[in-house]
């Protein structure tokens, strides 16, 4: 019955003040916006890059010194390299489909069998059958089994789509083709983009000298390198997107805690009488804590679907997918936005509670 | 015991001496009036008595209480049970009417109750005013809205500073009499602060200050 006398008195108060409570709100919503498109952007950056290589179940990756191939052969000594598990060739190409440019990678097809990409449709089981990326299927509306013709330089030829695939990363715009096909289309005859290798985790080290052993000249990565390559990227955007983020949350902040000051300016009258009639320092902010509390969680909740609709659009620029937000980002969406409001209202009401009753009420 | 006891309240503000050592005692169910010129400490001694401000030195007991020991948050709940204040200006909230403005009261006290509330507007006469905002009352009607806000709650202790300062001479008469009769009902103490003559006869009892001090206290000839 209290609570709900409470809540009749503080709802009359504040809608005496619509217009600066969405001010308020507006500059939490800005906030937590910011904050919470950076950090999807970020965890999505992350979880792309990091399963980029899983997918194919490659700890090690060969690749030529630049713009060089990479010889069909060397897939064969490469495997024979001790604690190597497995080992397969990748080419890229591109070629066009009609009017359209089409990304060609072109692998062992049963080497991406069960690595967490999905499939629908045939398994390509007779040369020119091919498996299309969901992203190609939907730009060239694209049936099972239908026919796809492709065409690079002079050289043309015709495909099945005996199925498609997704894997949430940009290989779903490309076509997928056995080594031969790709071969014959692109020219590239015995010449691989590629090599990614599967060895045992705790034997990189080694496994790389021994590549290096058989192809001096080729660029040798393990996943950890190239995990820390991403991370030093990563290190960096992060850095600028704290910048941005700290920069908002200062400017959100002194504007929440002009509305807050100016609210509680406006209502130093209101908080001497309370006084007089026998209101404690507890009951009084209670009315405050209130507003900040509406305001932060309205903030929130509005700044947590901004932030995360403008994360989605970056990447979907980006990675031509959408990321998965973790659902716990909800939650701090809404816990930054209530810590925004009631941080930046603590002080203009501290301060406004410092009044002395008997000059505000004198008005003289 | 006095109800009300002040003894050498000095009360010193930086750029002046508002109130130089003012002792006194004040009955239960009287009615006591404050006069003197502007600037001799009346409202300083009004708001150190409702505990509004706190005195330099010397002490404050109300109804066997020594308010000058008590933290803010109990001198507030204290407020609430024994003392009901009005003030030259209503201090009515804007955006309540009239009945929300006297729930108001009643919601720190206890538990706000409308009937009880206007039943308290109709005793000063607004019965016909209960939904009105201030801004929709004339002077004489905000100040009968603050003397139902401030009895609310039965307290014991009525103080009011210069509460017809800004009423005419008939809204005074109507205000005086509502508080004359209440009080006969009520039997609440009254410490009123005036600097009108006709205001500070109606009372039983008389007290001038000037500079600080208590100068004269003689009751009322009527
Ligand atoms: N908050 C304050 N700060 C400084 N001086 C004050 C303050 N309040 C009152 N005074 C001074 O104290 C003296 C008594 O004031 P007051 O009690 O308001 O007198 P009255 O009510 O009799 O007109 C005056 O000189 C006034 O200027
Ligand atoms: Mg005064």
């Amino acid at each position: 019955m209290k609570r709900r006398r409470f809540f009749f008195f503080f709802l009359k108060s504040i809608s005496q003040r619509k217009g600066r409570i969405l001010i308020a709100s507006a500059s939490v919503t800005l906030a937590v916006a910011v904050v919470t498109g950076m950090f999807g952007v970020t965890v999505g950056i992350r979880e792309k890059l990091g399963t980029e290589l899983k997918a194919y179940g490659a700890n090690v990756v060969i690749s030529p010194q630049r713009g060089d191939y990479l010889q069909y052969e060397m897939v064969k000594a490469v495997s024979g390299i001790k604690d190597v598990d497995e080992a397969s060739g990748q080419v890229f190409g591109r070629a066009n489909a009609g009017n359209q440019v089409v990304e060609l990678i072109g692998l062992d097809i049963s080497s991406i069998k069960g690595r967490g990409w999905r499939f629908e449709g045939q398994w390509p089981a007779r040369p020119h059958e091919v498996l299309a990326g969901t992203n190609i299927r939907d730009s060239l509306k694209l049936a099972k089994g239908q026919r796809l013709e492709l065409v690079q330089g002079t050289n043309r030829a015709e495909y099945t789509v005996s199925g498609f695939f997704e894997k949430g990363g940009s290989e779903d715009s490309a076509v997928i083709m056995a080594i031969p096909d790709i071969w014959e289309l692109t020219g590239l005859e015995g010449q691989l983009s590629a090599i990614l290798v599967r060895g045992r985790s705790g034997r990189l080290e080694e496994i790389v000298s021994g590549i290096k052993g058989i192809i001096p000249d080729a660029a040798v990565k393990t996943l950890r390198q190239v995990a820390l390559a991403e991370e030093s990227l990563l290190a960096k955007i992060q850095l600028l997107m704290a910048l941005v983020t700290v920069v908002v949350l200062f400017a959100s902040a002194i504007s929440v805690a002009s509305t807050m000051g100016a609210n509680v300016l406006e209502r130093r009258e209101e908080i001497g009488l309370m006084k007089a009639i026998g209101a404690t320092w507890a009951e009084i902010t209670l009315f405050y804590k209130a507003e900040a509390v509406l305001i932060g969680l309205s903030g929130g909740m509005a700044g947590f679907v901004f932030g995360w609709l403008s994360a989605q659009a970056v990447s979907k620029g980006a990675f031509n997918s959408f990321i998965s937000m973790p659902f716990y980002i909800s939650f701090l969406s809404l816990a930054s936005g209530l810590f925004i409001a009631m941080a930046s209202s603590y002080f203009p009401v501290r301060d406004a509670m410092k009044y002395n009753p008997a000059v505000i009420l004198r008005g003289e | 015991m006095s109800f009300v006891i002040v003894r050498d309240v000095i009360k010193e503000y930086e750029t002046a001496h508002a109130l130089r050592g003012v002792s006194l005692e004040v009955e239960k169910r009287q009615w006591l009036n404050m006069v003197g010129p502007s600037g001799s400490g009346k409202s300083t001694l009004l708001n150190i008595i409702g505990g509004l401000d706190s005195p330099s030195s010397g002490s404050v007991t109300i109804d066997s209480t020594g308010i000058d020991r008590l933290s803010e948050d109990d001198m507030a709940r204290f407020r609430r049970e024994k003392i009901g204040f009005i003030f030259q200006q209503s201090h009515l909230i804007p955006y309540l009417n009239a009945v929300e403005n006297v729930m108001l009261a009643q919601y720190f006290h206890s538990m706000s109750d409308e009937k009880e509330a206007m039943e308290a507007l109709a005793r000063v006469g607004l019965s016909h005013r209960i939904y009105h905002r201030p801004s929709q009352l004339s002077g004489g009607e905000q100040q009968r809205v603050c003397i139902a806000r401030a009895l609310i709650n039965s307290p014991s202790l009525l103080l009011a500073d210069e509460p017809t300062g800004n009423l005419d001479r008939e809204n005074t008469r109507v205000m005086l009499e509502l508080l004359r009769k209440l009080h006969s009902e009520e039997h609440f103490t009254i410490i009123l602060v005036t600097h009108d003559p006709f205001v500070s006869k109606w009372g039983q009892r008389i007290i001038t200050m000037e500079d600080g001090r208590i100068i004269q206290d003689e009751p009322v000839h009527v």
